[in-house]
């Protein structure tokens, strides 16, 4: 190795680590911090790092670490994520949000498979994540049943309704995609409200996960250190979603990834090239209400609680929205953006009220100004396939 | 490369025809293709070559009429399946996906000789490592054929080349798939002279190299079409009004009255 | 019997306020293929600009007809202006960009609008009482039952109905449209104003919310801020069965989905709540079956 590759690699290695304090840092900071005031500023210091990381070009660098040294990347992905949990492990709160922004960001990963590698259309992300909600919540009963079952039978219903709307999302045109999801979504949700049996507008009530012969519900004692019970499904969590990260890098970068992305860009010239466009949009689509589903079981057992409320279209707008706010095809902006959108309103009490017109106008203002997002798709280079 | 047997022609249109509502853009076609030889398809503008390409390459169906490759009755297959049987083509609208890589846009020519299953796409990473860089290999070969910078230019986005190069990159995805036969719809559109002569050879000397392999082109230059082809064949209206050897159609008074209208 | 009256009354209501919003949804896509989501809450900003108007008119003590007409026409020219000013200066800009930016787009001025309404109008979250300007009471015919605003409103909407289809294909600034519907570039060689074109036919469209926005609140006599999602939804569905572009097809589709509203309400009324889910079951069905719609959806990709 030359000097300068050397430099390169150290360069890449240094740029990671920055980033991951970075995020951390700034994650643990929004978490912490009660005063409406010093978050302000806090958020607005962030804000002028975040814009000034890309420019000294550490953000890039930090990429090409993630492509070419992905374990060395994972494993300071690894410690600054075990860090936050333990600097974190006594607000309740905070753990139950970084479950949250992990769900929903595995969730946008399978969009980010459907639209971003796909170029489908579905509005109905929430309605899926429902799905694998009240497949939780129906099978709650079942007392014989593993709770790691039932998670994944919430992704396997999830994703054998989803064929049920295949036909018309096969369809060249995208709004036929957009429609029938659209559709779907707003289906579920009125179903769910003048159906009894489910629960209705009440919504129905979850237990919680007891996995491997450990509840959930009890705060878990490490060494002399006791983390709030929500650490339990903040572990768990972060597993899947590690897990789903590397099937969508895997799904990327591969011979299947350039498939969907061909079928995305030109139908006609992917099928003229062999490629049976129907099976790889089936793929994207399956795969992506698989993510959801599980998901959605998870999510429904944590919180104890499910109701038809939070899977409405606005819920599936939301998550169509970050994936277009990351970046869309980006796996790394996606939990950048789901961070952003899920944090930012908990925490900044003063926009309550408007944080919906907020979001709308400042995904408008993302859509004129900034189409590509925060973190662009780069393009793929087949030089690391671990 | 599985020799081919040498008695069934590669491909045949036989009484073939396209409707569009009420206009007839292909007339009861029959049209024949060799082994190994280069045939051009001529004609003036909206004669049916472009049509002709995508009813063979099943984009279009066909009113009537069949078309045989290699023997196998493809009328009504769909475009993949035709794939599958060994067709390749470029198209006459460049339709490359710009924002993937070079690598990229060939390995979507290569999909039939490529390994598409979950299994060994997501978790045999090793096997699928090896595959690639023997793809890369072989893609950086082909291109270099064409264009040695090319070659360097693997992993760069498609959007970033030149148009000659779009041209050379569309044709190499044809070709990097082996197959049996290829359809080129105006290769050298908008190119000058010199580099429509630099490209006919390119693609002469990469002919050879997979073993003559059959060739149709559309071409507006007579020049090209007098150099590479061993056969053409003229359309008008979508009808075939003449056949032979360039010399034998150059003369032919139908084709110039196609070409140059009556006198 | 009355009741089957009752409820055909309601379902040529339905039909004709949703046939007016599919309406909207096919020209806009007929003229730059795009499906503005945002159009279910412009309809009901409209609704809430005849609302507005119908308080200042009583304000300033109009007759009654006088003041029905203030209604409708500030509700259209709300409607108007706030669709062309989407198309000028979010959808024009946003022509060439993919498909589903442009979709979330729509999707997200739509919300903005209906957030807008709900944070900023005095007691936005609460349905909005619509004032009463119809003659209430009908008439009876061999044991039916017609309301007078019913049948005034269903005449209305089916008029302006026939104004708008009358407007594309029958004058000048229609064939305009219609030729920019058909091929951009072309139209624009040919002379014609495409920008000028495009948003006349964004206002036009969004005209056609406007009146049922006013439709809805003179018939329902409340309004509320939300009324608009649902509206956009079935349009669009309305809009695609019939195949979009085409604007017999989106009337037609307007009162199919209204119709298949009624037949569940009618004849299976312990599945009344479901009537929605229904409808857009068999609508979802159809587009299966049928993807280019009912009648022919325009467009094809050049190979």
């Amino acid at each position: 190795m030359t000097m300068i590759s050397m430099k390169g690699t150290a360069g890449q290695i240094i740029s990671s680590i920055l980033v991951t304090v970075f995020l951390a840092g700034s994650l643990i900071a929004i978490l912490e911090i009660e005063d409406q005031r010093e978050l302000g500023i806090c958020v607005a210091v962030i804000a002028v790092l975040s814009f000034i990381m890309p420019r000294l070009g550490i953000l890039r660098s930090a990429e090409q670490a993630g492509a070419h040294h992905p374990w060395a990347v994972r494993s300071i992905i690894l410690i600054g994520f075990f860090s936050v949990l333990l600097i974190l492990r006594d607000n309740n709160f905070a753990l139950l949000m970084i479950a949250t922004i992990l769900i929903y960001a595995t969730v946008c990963l399978g969009i980010t498979i459907q639209t971003g590698y796909a170029g489908l259309f579905n509005f109905a992300g929430a309605a899926f994540l429902g799905t694998g909600g009240y497949t939780a919540a129906m099978l709650g009963n079942v007392t014989w049943l593993p709770d790691a079952v039932t998670i994944i039978l919430g992704g396997i219903i999830a994703a054998a309704l989803g064929t049920l709307l295949i036909l018309p999302v096969l369809r060249t045109r995208g709004h036929y995609a957009a429609l029938t999801t659209l559709a779907f979504g707003v289906l579920f949700n009125g179903f769910l409200e003048a159906n009894e049996l489910l629960g209705g507008p009440q919504g129905l009530k979850v237990p919680g996960i007891q996995m491997f012969g450990w509840d959930f519900s009890n705060d878990l004692a490490i060494g002399s250190y006791t983390f709030s019970f929500y650490a339990n499904y903040v572990l768990l969590i972060g597993a899947i979603f590690a897990v789903f990260m590397m099937f969508t890098r895997f799904v990327e970068r591969s011979w299947i990834g350039i498939w969907l992305d061909a079928v995305r860009l030109d139908e006609i010239a992917a099928s003229v090239f062999g490629l049976k466009v129907s099976v790889w949009k089936s793929f994207a689509f399956i795969a992506g209400n698989f993510l959801a589903g599980v998901m959605g079981a998870v999510y429904a057992k944590m919180t104890a609680f499910i109701a038809p409320a939070n899977f409405t279209f606005g819920d599936s707008l939301l998550l169509v929205a970050i994936v277009l706010l990351g970046g869309i095809g980006n796996r790394w902006g996606v939990l950048i953006a789901t961070m952003i959108v899920i944090l930012l309103p908990e925490k900044l009490q003063f926009i309550q009220e408007y944080r919906l017109l907020l979001f709308s106008c400042v995904i408008i203002m993302l859509l004129m100004v900034r189409p590509a997002g925060l973190l662009a798709r780069r393009v793929r280079v087949f030089e690391e396939l671990r | 490369m599985v020799a081919q047997s040498n008695d069934v022609i590669p491909l045949v249109a036989s009484g073939l025809s396209v409707k569009f509502g009420g206009l007839l853009a292909l007339n009861e076609l029959n049209i024949e293709v060799r082994r190994g030889e280069v045939l051009g398809l001529i004609g003036p503008n909206g004669s049916g070559k472009t049509t002709f390409f995508n009813v063979i390459s099943g984009i279009y169906a066909a009113s009537a009429g069949k078309v045989l490759l290699d023997g196998q009755d493809i009328t009504t297959l769909k475009p993949y399946q035709i794939a599958a049987h060994g067709l390749a083509r470029t198209f006459q609208r460049s339709r490359l996906c710009l924002s993937l890589s070079v690598f990229d846009n060939l390995m979507l020519g290569a999909v039939r000789r490529l390994n598409s299953g979950l299994w060994y796409n997501l978790l045999r990473r090793d096997r699928l490592a090896v595959d690639v860089r023997s793809a890369a290999e072989e893609a950086r070969d082909l291109l270099a054929v064409f264009n040695p910078d090319l070659a360097g230019k693997l992993w760069e986005p498609a959007i970033s080349l030149g148009m000659i190069d779009r041209r050379r990159l569309e044709i190499c995805r044809a070709l990097i798939g082996r197959p049996k036969i290829v359809l080129l719809d105006e290769p050298s559109a908008g190119m000058t002279h010199d580099e429509t002569n630099q490209l006919m050879n390119e693609i002469l000397e990469v002919r050879q190299n997979l073993g003559n392999l059959t060739i149709v082109i559309v071409e507006h230059e007579m020049g090209l079409i007098e150099r590479a082809t061993d056969r053409c064949v003229v359309l008008n209206y979508g009808k075939k009004i003449c056949e032979g050897k360039y010399a034998d159609i150059a003369a032919d008074p139908l084709v110039r009255e196609a070409y140059l209208g009556k006198s | 019997m009355s009741s089957i009256a009752q409820y055909l009354l309601n379902g040529l209501m339905q039909g004709t306020i949703y046939g007016l919003v599919a309406i909207g949804f096919t020209i806009f896509f007929g003229v730059m293929n795009v499906i503005k989501f945002s159009h279910g809450d412009v309809l009901t900003f409209g609704a809430f600009g005849g609302l507005v108007a119908a308080w200042v008119a009583t304000a300033l003590g109009f007759p009654i007809w006088l003041e029905l007409v203030f209604v409708i026409v500030a509700a259209v020219m709300a409607s108007a202006v706030i669709g062309a000013v989407i198309a000028q200066g979010l959808v024009l800009p946003l022509k060439d960009a993919p498909p589903l930016n442009m979709l979330l787009m729509t999707m997200m001025v739509g919300t903005a609008i209906r957030e807008c309404i709900r944070l900023f109008f005095p007691n936005g979250t609460n349905p909005q009482k619509f004032p009463e300007l119809l003659p209430s009471g009908g008439f009876d015919l061999s044991g039916i039952y017609f309301r007078y605003d019913g049948l005034i409103l269903i005449a209305a909407g089916i008029a302006f109905i026939f104004l708008v289809q009358w407007i594309i294909n029958r004058t000048r600034l229609g064939l305009a449209i219609r030729a920019v519907a058909e091929d951009g570039e072309t139209a624009r060689t040919m002379g014609i104003n495409f920008t000028l074109t495009v948003v006349i036919a964004f206002a036009i469209g969004s005209m056609t919310a406007g009146v049922a926005g006013a439709l809805y609140g003179l018939y329902y006599s409340e309004i509320n801020y939300g009324m608009g999602l649902i509206l956009a939804i079935i349009g669009f569905s309305a809009a695609i069965v019939g195949g979009l572009g085409n604007i017999w097809g989106a009337i037609i589709g307007g009162y199919l989905f209204a119709g298949l509203q009624t037949a569940v309400v009618a004849f299976l009324p312990a599945l009344s709540d479901y009537k929605n889910v229904i409808a857009l079951i068999v609508v979802v069905a159809l587009i299966a079956w049928r993807p280019t719609g009912l009648l022919a959806e325009r467009g094809s990709e050049r190979v």
